[in-house]
């Protein structure tokens, strides 16, 4: 089980993977809506790993990322991608990302990543 | 091939991976789609029943076009429905659609556009850029007319959806086009006559002295061996050591690219026995350049 932050623009998409995450046993601790909140709570609540949209308003997934990572170079960051964001999945495991999940996905999707990231 | 052929190709394909996503969302829930060209004047929405919901990309860059797609109020809350994993047909509602519903069907159609999009690039040979993602909401056929002002090449392509109409418009720019025919050109698909009238009905520019100014400009120049098209997880999971085949035989000539352009084709030759060089057998042709 582990403390995890949701970051996703789309408030579906933050309830859909908040509610796979509670059914696999995760605490979801904290949701957020776009990079500069992402940055903020990942500050405040310090959880062990992070889900993170790539395309989202005021600052982008990749930006909140490497922000994350200059922050704590051990967090845990999973990023959510569509179709077509090759180039930006890429950089993001360059940044630090440690797996990334293309969308649209089923919930296991998103929890073996989970635990394949705590593990 | 016509220019209208090149736009329903390219307009096939998108709907074809909007549909397939679509079938990942909503598993048969997806009927078959029809493609078909718009006239000047006509609007690409027309016999589209409304109120609907919409989203609109435009491709970035020095080009000017985009994809809109649109599905009815009814067809929203029911794919949404679906994406929450209920009934489609189960569902009633307001005129309007609830927040969450609206925030289903809205990501379905940001990941449907980043799949017409990558299917355009996978056309093209080169990777498309598009803005993000604008959500509209369309009383009438007649809301969304300022997006199509003007616009060179449409398409207007048919799909049914939980039961519910929906379409998808693209907006295609000269460019587009210019580069899908050259490409059938270069693989001997395009005959004299269609090569004419492509490099007339877009108003093919005939080659022009470059001024002085432009002479000194820095172009990127760099020589293509071959591609290969793998999944993400395979690319990231490439050890040291690992061997990826590309598309070409060894004997095959290679592609020189100007600025991202496909310029010309050639050979690899050693020069001095140390460095790499290519001789350039064939310059393509400039007129359809874009």
């Amino acid at each position: 089980m582990a403390r995890v932050l949701v970051v996703d623009d789309a408030m579906f998409m933050r309830k859909m993977v908040s509610d796979a995450l509670t059914k696999g046993g995760h605490e979801v601790v904290g949701e957020a809506q776009n990079g500069i909140e992402a940055v903020k709570f990942f500050q405040e609540l310090k959880p062990e790993l992070t889900t993170l949209d790539i395309t989202m308003p005021e600052k982008d997934g990749l930006e909140a990322l490497k922000e994350i990572m200059a922050l704590d170079p051990s967090a845990k960051v999973i990023m959510c991608s569509a179709l077509g964001q090759e180039s930006k999945v890429l950089e993001s495991i360059k940044a630090g990302a440690k797996d990334f999940v293309v969308k649209p996905f089923q919930p296991d999707r998103v929890i073996d990543a989970v635990a394949k990231a705590v593990g | 091939m016509t220019p209208e052929d090149a736009l329903l190709k390219l307009a096939d394909s998108s709907i074809s991976a909007v549909a397939e996503l679509l079938e990942m969302l909503c598993p048969g829930q997806v009927g078959p789609h029809q493609v078909a060209p718009v006239q000047a004047g006509q609007n690409p929405l027309e016999s589209m029943p409304m109120p609907a919901v919409a989203t609109n990309v435009a491709f970035s860059g020095n080009v000017t076009g985009g994809n809109l797609f649109a599905i009815t109020v009814e067809g929203g809350r029911r794919l949404a429905a679906a994406m929450m994993g209920a009934e489609p047909e189960s569902v009633e509602g307001e005129v309007e659609l609830s927040e969450l519903e609206l925030s289903a069907v809205n990501e379905a159609m940001n990941q449907m556009m980043a799949s017409a999009a990558n299917a355009t690039s996978a056309v093209l040979g080169y990777e498309v850029d598009i803005t993000p993602p604008e959500q509209l909401s369309l009383a009438s056929v007649a809301d969304a007319e300022a997006l199509w002002e003007g616009a060179a090449y449409m398409s207007s392509s048919s799909l049914v959806v939980c039961g519910e109409p929906c379409r998808l418009v693209q907006l295609v720019p000269q460019a587009f086009i210019i580069r899908m025919t050259r490409a059938l050109d270069e693989l001997g698909a395009v005959s004299p006559t269609d090569a004419e009238s492509v490099a007339g009905g877009l108003g093919a520019r005939a080659p022009v002295a470059l001024t002085d100014s432009i002479r000194g400009v820095s172009v990127r120049v760099w020589a293509e061996l071959g591609r290969a098209r793998m999944p993400m997880g395979d690319v990231v999971g490439l050890p040291a050591g690992a061997v990826v085949e590309l598309d070409r035989a060894a004997d095959d000539p290679v592609d020189v690219y100007v600025n991202g352009m496909r310029f010309a084709h050639g050979r690899l030759v050693l020069v001095d026995g140390s460095e790499w060089a290519v001789h350039i057998d064939a310059v393509l042709d400039a007129a359809t350049t874009p």
